[in-house]
């Protein structure tokens, strides 16, 4: 009986150490299971981490401005329209920084009937000097109200001196620029070929335009201003290819070889100050003075006649422009912008036929509605120098055009 | 036309003659992941002292904070980082002013490490070496032979910006985890006997302090009220706070709290280093 309930008891014992082997054996299995299960999501998280990082060195932006204009009646032939709807700006830009120090920048404009290439461009940190950078393809020459994006200008349109020698902004070339982290001092040093207007992709003459620009700011925290000061200079030329005559800024005629360069240079000079007073505001402006030329087009073949009454033109011009901008509370805006330009100051009035200077008040409201939407209210007001070639123009009365235009324009920008 | 000239005019001259004395009732405070522990006890404290004040604090990283200012939707950004030009450039065009930037605490940025790590010391040039993937195996330091695992912050963190401007200065090893927070951090590094993690000194609980020097000829430092104070530590920073106007009212008020006795007492309660 004893060897019986002794063997018994030997069999419960020895099968339960077999149970207990099995069990572990086969946690063990499970938590291999687990381990691999648990290695392979590890692995499948680094690969979409990876990808994850790519994408976050892609940003993606962009606006779009809706508005309605209201035209003074000088600015609309007879029967044409007062006012009208329309899409001034439709961007999307894509910005790419695959490493520290090295952007590349695409921004089309889609605004309707006007798709165009605005910015083109790669930036890169010039290694061991980390303040410069070297820009090349095509982006916003160096001056303020250009580099100053149209999303966040504080009325619709830039001033007419920038829109006349700076036309579409933008420019074809390669710049260097320091910003200063030690020392407030920003320099940009730009190359161009100098004729880019948005549709010519090469340059038309061998000599590249230069253009520097150098701007010292100065902080006062204590009295919550700030002030920037800076300077501009412009050193191009525009080649005559076709005609050897030219009409000067006073009127008289010249001449020049054929393959000549005409003068194409200007200096200017800017101040922005920006004071914490009662919710912020800006005092901001820039004046320019120098020569412009515009090249004839006439072809080669014309006739000597045909080109003396079509010649080359070299002007010299001065302008400037001012703003007043008052933040009212966090959403609001009041500006006011004066600006000037006269693109032939050595004649005025009767004699300088179309080149009549025109000063221009512009009063403006903006109502930032959240991060993403602006209302902006805008009234310009311009005046052109009295002149009888004003009153040659059809339809028109007076020497004083009535060209004054009220604009309404929504920003969505993301 | 004529009308409307009348209203421009108008909405001129009511403009010129408004203010912008929009008061607020409740103070806003977002950005830093490093001071929210700091933060919220600033605001616990002085709402306790002051009952009709609301300040209402969110991280986010300092990154997150200076966007909220620029949008407005922060009254206080909370920032382990200077502001950046183009972030300065940004409130500029906004608000037409340059911000308002207040030092309110010194920090040791500091470096955790495993308590089992048998290496205590690290040059900032191997601190670099280590983030970069030069430096990729701890034996090279000192320490066991085991790859060295590395823990960082998003780059939406003020803390990541500075620790690369200062001491990485040059792109981050692809084998940096980033973690959502300097407690993350630290966890992650108390689990990992072979990791490392940079952080805000006031985290750094059931890890170990590397001593920082500066260079193989300079002595070793960690982070303490008197080595910050004297700026020996080599990965010494303010903590700042930034709004963009100077401040008024109930801001202002807490501000010059923060910067009071009280305030700073409480910044070494914490664990930061007083900015006197």
């Amino acid at each position: 009986m004893k060897k019986t309930f002794t063997m018994l008891f030997l069999s419960v014992i020895g099968l339960c150490g077999f149970s207990q082997t099995a069990v572990i054996d086969s946690l063990k299995e499970v938590i291999s299971n687990h381990e691999g299960k648990l290695n392979a999501l590890d692995d499948r998280v680094l690969v979409n981490e990876a990808d994850l990082a790519k994408l976050n060195k892609i940003k993606i932006s962009g606006y779009v401005q809706a508005q309605w204009e209201y035209y003074g009646k000088d600015l609309v032939k007879t029967n044409e329209p007062t006012n009208t709807f329309y899409i001034r700006r439709a961007r999307i830009k894509f910005t790419y920084e695959p490493a520290d120090g090295v952007k590349f920048v695409l921004q089309p404009d889609f605004s309707t009937g006007n798709l165009s290439l605005k910015d083109a461009y790669a930036v890169v940190n010039l290694p061991f000097l980390k303040d410069w950078t070297l820009w090349a393809g095509q982006f916003n020459r160096p001056d303020y109200e250009v580099e100053y994006s149209s999303s966040q200008r504080e009325v619709l349109e830039r001033s007419r001196l920038i829109r006349a020698i700076y036309p579409g902004e933008r420019e074809i070339g390669a710049k260097l620029e320091y910003i200063g982290s030690k020392i407030p001092i920003k320099f940009q040093l730009m190359a161009m070929n100098g004729n880019f207007t948005g549709t010519n992709a090469k340059d038309v003459d061998s000599k590249k335009d230069i253009m520097a620009r150098l701007v010292y700011s100065i902080k006062m925290p204590s009295a919550g201003l700030g002030i920037d000061l800076g300077g501009t200079g412009y050193f191009g030329g525009n080649r005559a290819k076709t005609n050897q005559y030219v009409l000067e800024s006073n009127g008289v005629a010249d001449s020049v070889a054929v393959g000549d360069y005409l003068k194409k240079q200007w200096f200017g000079a800017e101040i922005q100050v920006f004071a914490d007073v009662l919710g912020g505001l800006a005092l901001k402006g820039e004046y320019i003075t120098g020569t412009n030329s515009t090249p004839s087009t006439i072809a080669s073949t014309a006739t000597m006649a045909a080109k003396k009454a079509d010649p080359n033109k070299v002007n010299n011009f001065s302008g400037y422009y001012v703003y007043l901008i008052k933040n009212i509370g966090q959403k609001n805006q009041f500006v006011a912008k004066y600006d000037f330009y006269d693109p032939n100051t050595k004649l005025s009035g009767d004699a300088a036929g179309s080149s009549v200077n025109y000063k221009t008040l512009t009063l403006a409201w903006q109502c930032y509605v959240n991060d993403n939407i602006r209302i902006s209210l805008n009234y310009e007001m311009p005046q052109n120098e009295k002149s009888a070639s004003v009153k040659n123009i059809a339809g028109v009365a007076s020497t004083q055009l009535s060209d004054n235009t009220l604009g309404i324009r929504i920003q969505a920008k993301f | 036309m004529k009308i409307i000239n009348k209203i421009a005019a108008t909405l001129m001259v009511v403009t010129l003659f408004s203010g912008s004395a929009f008061s607020q009732a409740k103070i806003t405070v977002k950005g830093s992941d490093t001071m929210v522990i700091l933060a919220q006890k600033w605001a616990e404290l002085y709402m306790k002292n002051n009952k009709t004040s609301i300040v209402q604090v969110t991280g986010g990283g300092s990154g997150v904070g200076i966007t909220a200012l620029i949008n407005g939707t922060t009254d206080i950004c909370n920032s382990s980082r200077p502001m950046k030009q183009t972030e300065i450039e940004k409130l500029k065009a906004r608000y037409n002013t340059l911000g308002v930037e207040i030092a309110c605490a010194k920090d040791g940025v500091t470096i955790f490490l495993n308590e089992a790590n048998k290496v205590n010391e690290l040059t900032l040039k191997q601190l670099s070496d280590i983030y970069t993937g030069k430096i990729r195996n701890w034996k090279e330091l000192g320490g066991n032979d085991a790859e060295i695992r590395l823990y960082g912050r998003e780059n939406s963190s003020g803390t990541y910006v500075f620790f690369h401007d200062v001491v990485v200065k040059a792109d981050y090893s692809s084998n940096v985890q980033s973690l959502p927070g300097t407690a993350a951090v630290v966890n992650a590094v108390k689990k990992d006997i072979n990791g490392i993690g940079y952080g805000g000194a006031a985290y750094a609980i059931g890890v170990k302090h590397a001593y920082v020097k500066k260079d193989a000829n300079s002595n070793a430092y960690v982070p303490t009220a008197e080595s910050i104070a004297k700026n020996d530590y080599p990965i010494t920073r303010y903590l700042y706070m930034y709004l963009r106007n100077r401040p008024t009212g109930e801001t202002k008020k807490y501000i010059d709290w923060i910067l009071g006795s009280e305030g700073q007492s409480i910044v070494t309660e914490v664990g930061y280093f007083p900015i006197k």
